[in-house]
């Protein structure tokens, strides 16, 4: 199944936040990934294969995950308070951490109607932390301001276990400031520049004075491990993400 | 309400109606025998008990099996119920672990020996002499089911 050319070509956008993700996850966390996740999924397995090997995976349409009746039973354990990390992303994200997933424009006349936010309100309160992960970076959905907010990144109900942790997109990863209650920006991934960061992104990233280094989030055994082993995994999980990826 | 005055009451918003609201039983240990389980964890018990709910409200849940089998032969058949992995943190293999009680479709209850448990349990003195024979007397989890007579249907 592996493409011995594999190993020879050059890291992939989302091979470098498959690792960035993977290296946010601890070992001994039980981590939950939803549906079209593949890059969560990964990384998850990533980590379990490589730093975290007692990590707990529970990944939403792998075959080999096994419900006794259905996603209820996710919530369930989120609501125990039995899952650490669990993924989101949004059609919108604002500095705050809000993330929209039900509509674009004014509430009672949508521009675009979306999907819904699902379970993402509930989880991003009920697990201890949240990353978020897009498929892009632009100034569409890093807005100023989200249309509707469908989950946010913190605020002080007392039922709440955790919030927002980061943020990873193509071009960096963002981690949410617990004390300033806002995003900023933490490092970029390599071969990206500061200033197209900050071009498509809506929003002001708190950078300052500060020097934003450039993260290299695969070693090249982590590498090896992600096009091995995890690789053949997400063909069965997520067999057109891995054949984008790693070729069919 | 006269008797249990720790209980409240909640209004459904929607009826209007005045409700009884207790909170949630979350055990800390949850212990349940089942007919077949893994080494991952994934069991099957009878339908007619409430395992998995007891499972999942658990903070941790020990299943104890009668088999041991692979991940894929954890099938239900009739009257039985899946309870996936996620729920069970151990499992202990002990055939005929659920005796004197019964373990659906495998054994039955066993009633002589209920009876005689009953029936040692009067006094002290009997309770005494059953709980040297039966549990402290065997050295192991066979020895007791061979003090027992234990036999499976």
């Amino acid at each position: 199944m592996t493409k011995p050319t594999i190993s020879n070509q050059p890291v992939q956008t989302p091979e470098v936040m498959i690792g960035a993700i993977s290296g946010l996850l601890r070992d001994g966390e039980w981590v939950a990934t939803g549906t079209l996740s593949p890059i969560p999924a990964a990384a998850a397995l990533l980590a379990k294969m490589t730093h975290a090997p007692h990590l707990t995976t529970l990944i939403y349409g792998d075959p080999d995950f096994r419900l006794s009746e259905g996603f209820h039973e996710l919530f369930a354990l989120a609501q125990k308070g039995k899952i650490d990390v669990f993924f989101l992303s949004g059609v919108q994200i604002d500095k705050q951490g809000h993330i929209n997933l039900s509509m674009l424009g004014d509430y009672d006349h949508p521009t675009v109607r979306l999907p819904g936010g699902a379970g993402s309100s509930m989880l991003s309160a009920l697990v201890r932390r949240v990353i978020l992960f897009t498929t892009s970076h632009n100034r569409r959905l890093f807005v100023p301001k989200v249309d509707f907010i469908n989950a946010t990144a913190a605020d002080d109900s007392p039922w709440r276990r955790g919030g927002l942790s980061h943020v990873v997109t193509p071009l960096c990863m963002m981690v949410f400031d617990g004390t300033k209650k806002e995003i900023i920006l933490e490092c970029l991934f390599p071969g990206v520049s500061l200033e197209e960061v900050v071009r498509n992104t809506g929003f002001d990233l708190g950078i300052g004075e500060r020097r934003i280094p450039i993260m290299n989030p695969l070693t090249d055994e982590e590498l090896a491990v992600l096009r091995g082993p995890v690789q053949e995994r997400m063909r069965r999980i997520y067999p057109q993400f891995a054949a984008s990826v790693w070729g069919s | 309400m006269k008797v249990r005055r720790d209980l409240k009451t909640v209004r459904d918003p929607y009826s209007g109606n005045e409700y009884v609201v207790v909170l949630p039983i979350m055990p800390d240990i949850a212990i349940i025998h089942a007919a077949k389980g893994s080494r991952s964890g994934e069991i099957v018990t009878d339908a007619t008990r409430n395992d998995r709910l007891l499972a999942m409200a658990a903070k941790k849940t020990i299943a104890v099996v009668e088999e041991l089998v692979e991940p894929e032969a954890v099938l239900p058949r009739r009257q039985e119920v899946f309870v996936a992995s996620v729920h069970v943190d151990a499992v202990v293999l002990a055939s005929g672990g659920a005796h004197p009680t019964a373990c659906p479709g495998i054994y039955e209850t066993d009633t002589a020996h209920i009876r005689e448990y009953v029936a040692a349990s009067r006094d002290e003195q009997g309770l005494t002499a059953y709980m040297e024979k039966y549990i402290f007397g065997p050295d192991d989890h066979d020895r007791y089911l061979e003090t027992v007579n234990f036999r499976k249907e």
